[in-house]
């Protein structure tokens, strides 16, 4: 209910009640709400009628004067109902004759009359004992007693209750069963045992005798009104006023039988009706499908990979879940392509994703799909899948120089001593980083595609050849001396 | 004319290595065979046998008591090479001639030096891992290690890796 509503009564009272202001009851009328402080402001300055200094500017002669305070009340905690009587007396008080006087000025009769029956609807000690003026600072800036629900403000009312999270689809017989209730609301024209027999008709001494030994007369006057009953039954069934009653109850209509169809639940909900629009999810065990597309979920992993997501990888790899939730992936390009056919340009997204583990393990994958999201998952698992071991030297380190070219790109690694760090393109640092390399520079003198780059930067480190494989093939005896004689230490 | 059959012969045993042959055979001149013999002492190839136009077989290669070259026999002479493989690869994967007839590339020791420390050095590039250079000098053909060692520089034949 909003300030319109004659609940407003208070606001109109108080500001009647000092009727030896001129100003006061116009002043009120017209604007009840923007003058009002009930409206909480929401700017840290004050208003502009308080920032005014008085001194300016000569006040306006029918300026409404500020009201003088209302003596202190109070109820206590068990009023008797004089107590009420007075209490309302002064705070909601009736118009008297010169504030009505006042009122007719300002509006029309007929705004006057429903104002006066605004204020006859509601009882004012009602006001004393129920109604309260919120004053908290998250009081709404508006006065309604919600006592109402108007469909634009307000949200829709949920009046049915939440959906029974139990309920499953019917079997067979809870299926019969609630068919044959449905079926019962329906009188259908069923007769047998409820019509009248030929014994009826005969009169009452003829009752308990074999039809054959009544007399001839009487036999044809019960035959002649036992057949007009029988008529009259017949064309009763044909309007489908079974009972009767002259209304066509002849089973359910076309109309009965498709909200049957449409409308029934089919769930052991007993057919109530929910707030919610949306069907309720499939049971968790639908017989025949039960455990055929459920994820295996290994225990072991625990609960780390609920889709199952890794378990081909699991099997290809042999590494835990955990372990290929720790590899150091970064996708080098997600980008849109499109294949163009005679129906127009199929979009879709391809991805390249670099897979390590941070000590000797590279790998590159590419995947392409409609949705990005796959596209980036399916180049991950090929990445990981991948993953090589590639030569380092001291674990840090390449051997040698190393120069691959993939289209137009050629990348060269140089080796470096230790401390050096990875002074390399930022394209390649994430490779070198996932490999666990920690010294390495790099030059890629031609085309810096990304994709390519990486492409070219992870062949040459999967395709290095170590010193002692290159000995063996000349037939040659191989030592490090660094390590044999100074232990890495020099 | 000697640094022309040399080019040739590096040519010719890098497509011979890549094609994966296993015998193939080079003219028969004394800088071929010396760079030859210089290629087996570094283990880039098996053998070398000097034979006719047709290569010997496979039983007698090591075997084979060439004959003498004689003037009657001296134009059909051909050096055979067998090749050598590891792990599926060929062990000379790469030879490139340096030195060409229209112009002679020379190292010396101070060059040599930082070259087999795999720094640049004049118009050298500092060696790889497992590369090798080869070097004609008046102690022979010789590889960059082995001249180092007896202090001589040379003409530069080819890099072998």
């Amino acid at each position: 209910m909003s300030v319109a509503h004659p609940v407003a009564r208070s606001l109109f009272s108080r500001r009647l009640a000092c009727p030896s202001l001129p100003g006061a009851v116009a002043a009120a009328a017209v604007a009840p709400l923007t003058a009002s402080p009930l409206c909480r402001s929401f700017h840290a300055s004050p208003q502009l009628e308080t920032r005014r200094k008085a001194g300016k500017r000569a006040p306006k002669a029918d300026a409404p004067k500020k009201q003088p305070k209302l003596p202190k009340l109070k109820l206590g905690k068990n009023p008797t109902q004089q107590r009420i009587g007075e209490y309302t007396k002064s705070r909601f008080p009736q118009y008297t004759p010169e504030e009505l006087a006042e009122l007719r000025n300002i509006y029309t009769p007929e705004q006057i009359e429903s104002v006066m029956a605004g204020e006859a609807a509601i009882n004012p000690e009602d006001l004393t004992l129920q109604a309260r003026l919120r004053k908290d600072p998250y009081r709404f800036n508006y006065l309604d007693d919600f006592s109402t629900i108007q469909p634009i403000i307000d949200k829709r009312p949920k009046r049915q209750p939440p959906p029974d999270p139990m309920a499953r689809f019917m079997n067979l017989d809870e299926f019969t069963r609630d068919l044959i209730e449905w079926a019962d609301k329906f009188k259908v024209g069923e007769k047998t045992g409820t019509l009248k027999k030929l014994e009826d008709f005969a009169p009452e001494a003829l009752r308990g005798k074999p039809e054959p030994q009544w007399p001839t007369k009487a036999r044809t006057e019960v035959h002649e009104k036992y057949m007009a009953y029988l008529q009259e039954e017949a064309a009763k069934s044909k309007n489908g006023d079974v009972d009767g009653t002259g209304e066509d109850n002849w089973g359910p209509t076309d109309a009965d039988v498709l909200s049957y169809i449409l409308q029934r639940s089919s769930m052991t909900d007993n057919g109530l009706i929910s707030n919610s629009d949306m069907a309720p999810g499939l049971a968790n065990k639908v017989p025949g499908v039960e455990g055929m597309y459920k994820n295996p979920v290994d225990p072991e992993d625990g609960g780390l990979d609920a889709d199952g997501t890794f378990q081909n990888l699991k099997l290809q790899t042999g590494m835990t879940v955990k372990q290929i939730l720790d590899l150091r992936t970064k996708v080098i390009s997600l980008r849109s392509v499109s294949n163009q056919t005679r129906m127009g340009k199929i979009r879709g997204t391809s991805a390249s994703v670099i897979a390590g583990n941070g000590d000797g393990w590279i790998g590159i994958g590419h995947a392409y799909s409609v949705e990005p999201m796959d596209a980036h998952q399916k180049a991950l698992l090929k990445a990981i899948a991948n993953m090589k071991p590639i030569l380092r030297y001291e674990d840090r380190t390449v051997y040698g120089n190393l120069e691959c070219k993939i289209s137009g790109t050629v990348v060269r690694l140089f080796n470096r001593p230790p401390g050096f760090g990875l002074r390399v393109p930022h394209n390649m640092y994430f490779i070198a980083h996932a490999a666990g390399l920690q010294d390495l520079a790099a030059r890629i003198p031609r085309s810096r595609s990304p994709l390519n780059t990486a492409k070219a930067a992870v062949q040459a480190l999967q395709t290095q050849r170590s010193p002692e494989e290159i000995a063996m093939g000349r037939g040659k005896k191989l030592i490090d001396v660094r390590r044999v004689y100074y232990g890495g230490q020099v | 004319m000697g640094i022309q059959q040399i080019t040739n012969m590096c040519a010719h045993l890098q497509n011979a290595s890549r094609a994966r042959l296993g015998i193939t055979s080079l003219p028969n001149t004394r800088y071929n065979l010396n760079l030859a013999l210089a290629l087996h002492r570094a283990g880039f190839i098996n053998s070398i046998t000097r034979a006719g136009p047709h290569p010997p077989s496979p039983s007698e290669f090591l075997t084979l008591e060439p004959e003498p070259v004689t003037t009657a026999n001296a134009s059909t002479r051909r050096l055979w090479v067998t090749l050598k493989y590891w792990n599926n690869e060929p062990v000379l994967r790469r030879i490139q001639a340096v030195s060409k007839s229209s112009r002679r590339v020379q190292a010396d020791l101070e060059q040599m030096g930082r070259i087999a420390r795999g720094f640049e050095a004049g118009m050298h590039k500092g060696l790889n891992l497992g590369e090798c250079m080869f070097l004609s000098t008046d102690r022979g053909v010789l590889e960059l290690r082995e001249a180092l060692d007896r202090k001589v520089g040379g003409l530069v034949l080819c890099r072998a890796s």
